[in-house]
């Protein structure tokens, strides 16, 4: 089903960042000739979610992100094994099937929660986050710091728990010489 | 999870289907599909995509996992001697689900649950001088002398490896269930008895465990009359709770009250119901039948709490979950093996989100986790 072994596989809480900030564009440029996957657990929360943020509407309608509906086994197997672990009813199935596919398929994930993420390091599975994703942006010019560094904070502080406050990303990015200050 | 063919797979679904009580056209419409697909499912000829598993799950009551582990031995052999009557039990289905989640919090935090190196089964009760015998043992296994009375029973009986559970499941039910996991057991109780019902029908699924009975559930303890072995284990669990020479020391010791402020204190000491305490005087011979009927008809009063200074215990009340079973899931949570909302689900709505412990601080140098 999956046919490119480079293609990065979203789960819902970014493409929602990307998609809310408008860097649909940006996201085209960042993955390249990889692609981007997301499989239909993630696309059934995201046509959940489009009520909230008619955004997402064009999530679902782009030609970048393919659409995977494994059937296979051993990938039933590691969902179901990962849906015993994090989801309880519809929630959190979008991330099951994301380390699913990071289990079965061996493709880099794109993951900002943090147990998920443990998961992921756990098991040795190639994992990302939206973060990482937004500094290739600036180094590649694609965004700037002050386009980012609310989200950046926001992601920092409420989802990965790192002890920075307002500023801290621009603060660290630019003493670690990760991104150039502007 | 153990290899799965699509045939076994599909199996298991059937299986499931008709535990549930549903025909296949009925999962087909919970789950949008075709009765010819869910047939075709079910026999191994059409795949599934994990959602259309995930739905297929959901609309029958399990886990999708359920579908790719080996059940427990104990629930495989209880269902293919009952057939599937037992899918009318509401005690036997949460009884399976508690025990796949023990066995699932297991994997994570095996050290919290402290299951003990399983003990050599005792021999099961032949006559009510051999339940006498078996309650004596389980008292040394407890760690009781052979006087004390039972305080802390469901800790007690955790500490020895079996978790008890409690969950209020109406009064067309049965009193309690057991069952043996590969390491350990679980017994539910039905917490809608009163407290000393409740402590009995402990008492009485401990005697299971001890005699390593692989799956029981018990309607009425203490109803049953007949010579068989729940009769002798509820003589067992009187035993346990009341014991012999304890009682007799207590009834001397309140010897110049009247028949029913005796009646209270034992009760209270003891913590068991009038029922349970009258019988237990009656079979001791302490007291003839009418002494019986008088205490079965004592009633402990508000006046009494307060005179007598009564500790009124809450054991299995309302749905209760044993600690260690609580520590495994918490240890769980806190090492992001499971999410929080499951870590929620798995305390059976006994914790509220602000209960469980914030996550984990990192460090500032874990910053490169997130940017490398």
């Amino acid at each position: 089903m999956t046919q490119d072994p480079d293609a990065l596989v979203f789960d819902t809480g970014p493409l929602r960042h990307f998609a809310g900030e408008g860097w649909l564009g940006v996201l085209k440029f960042l993955a390249g000739d990889r692609g981007v996957v997301i499989p239909e657990s993630v696309q059934r929360e995201l046509k959940r979610q489009v009520h909230d943020l008619p955004v997402l509407q064009q999530v679902l309608d782009a030609e970048l992100i393919r659409v995977d509906r494994s059937d296979d086994l051993p990938f039933l197997m590691a969902f179901a094994n990962y849906e015993q672990r994090l989801a309880v009813g519809q929630q959190n199935l979008g991330e099951c099937g994301v380390l699913a596919l990071g289990k079965t398929r061996g493709l880099e994930l794109v993951l900002d929660d943090r147990v998920p993420r443990a998961i992921a390091e756990e098991e040795g599975l190639r994992v990302t986050a939206t973060l990482p994703l937004l500094c290739c942006a600036i180094r590649d010019k694609q965004l700037t710091v002050p386009m980012v560094e609310s989200l950046a904070d926001d992601l920092i502080a409420g989802q990965y728990f790192l002890p920075f406050g307002p500023g801290g990303f621009r603060h660290w990015a630019c003493e670690e010489g990760l991104i150039d200050y502007e | 999870m153990g290899e799965v063919d699509e045939k076994t797979l599909g199996a298991r679904v059937r299986e499931a289907r008709e535990l549930a009580g549903l025909t296949q056209g009925e999962l087909a419409q919970r789950v949008d599909l075709d009765r010819t697909a869910v047939n075709k499912i079910e026999t191994g000829i059409r795949k599934m995509t994990a959602l259309e598993l995930s739905d297929i799950a959901a609309a029958l009551g399990v886990r999708m996992s359920s579908f790719f582990s080996e059940p427990i031995p104990a629930l495989v052999s209880h269902r293919s001697a009952q057939g599937l009557d037992t899918a009318d039990s509401k005690i036997d289905r949460l009884l399976s689900q508690i025990a796949s989640d023990v066995e699932f919090v297991t994997a994570f935090a095996a050290a919290e649950l402290g299951f003990p190196n399983a003990s050599e089964a005792l021999p099961r009760p032949a006559s009510l001088s051999d339940a006498d015998g078996l309650a004596a043992q389980a008292r040394k296994r407890l760690g009781l002398d052979a006087k004390e009375p039972v305080h802390d029973l469901v800790n007690r009986v955790a500490s020895i490896g079996l978790l008890p559970f409690a969950v209020d499941l109406g009064v067309d039910t049965a009193d309690a269930g057991t069952i043996l996991l590969r390491q350990g057991a679980v017994s539910l109780i039905n917490s809608h008895n009163k407290v000393g019902r409740r402590r009995l029908a402990l008492a009485h699924e401990l005697g299971h465990f001890l005699i390593a009975d692989e799956y029981t559930v018990d309607w009425r303890v203490t109803d049953l009359q007949s010579g068989d072995v729940e009769s002798r284990l509820d003589r067992f669990a009187r035993s346990l709770l009341l014991p012999e020479s304890g009682v007799r020391a207590a009834w001397l010791r309140h010897a110049s009250r009247s028949r029913r402020e005796v009646a209270v204190l034992l009760a209270s000491e003891f913590r068991v119901d009038m029922a349970t305490l009258a019988r237990r005087l009656d079979e001791l011979g302490i007291v003839d039948s009418a002494g019986a009927a008088l205490i079965r008809g004592v009633t402990t009063t508000r006046a009494d709490i307060v005179e007598f200074g009564l500790y009124i215990p809450d054991d299995l009340a309302g749905t209760s979950l044993p600690i260690p079973f609580q520590k495994a899931v918490l240890r769980a949570y806190r090492d992001e093996r499971i999410s929080r909302e499951r870590a929620l689900e798995l305390l059976y709505g006994t914790f509220e989100d602000e209960d469980l412990p914030a996550p984990r601080d990192r460090r500032e140098d874990e910053l490169w986790n997130f940017v490398s």
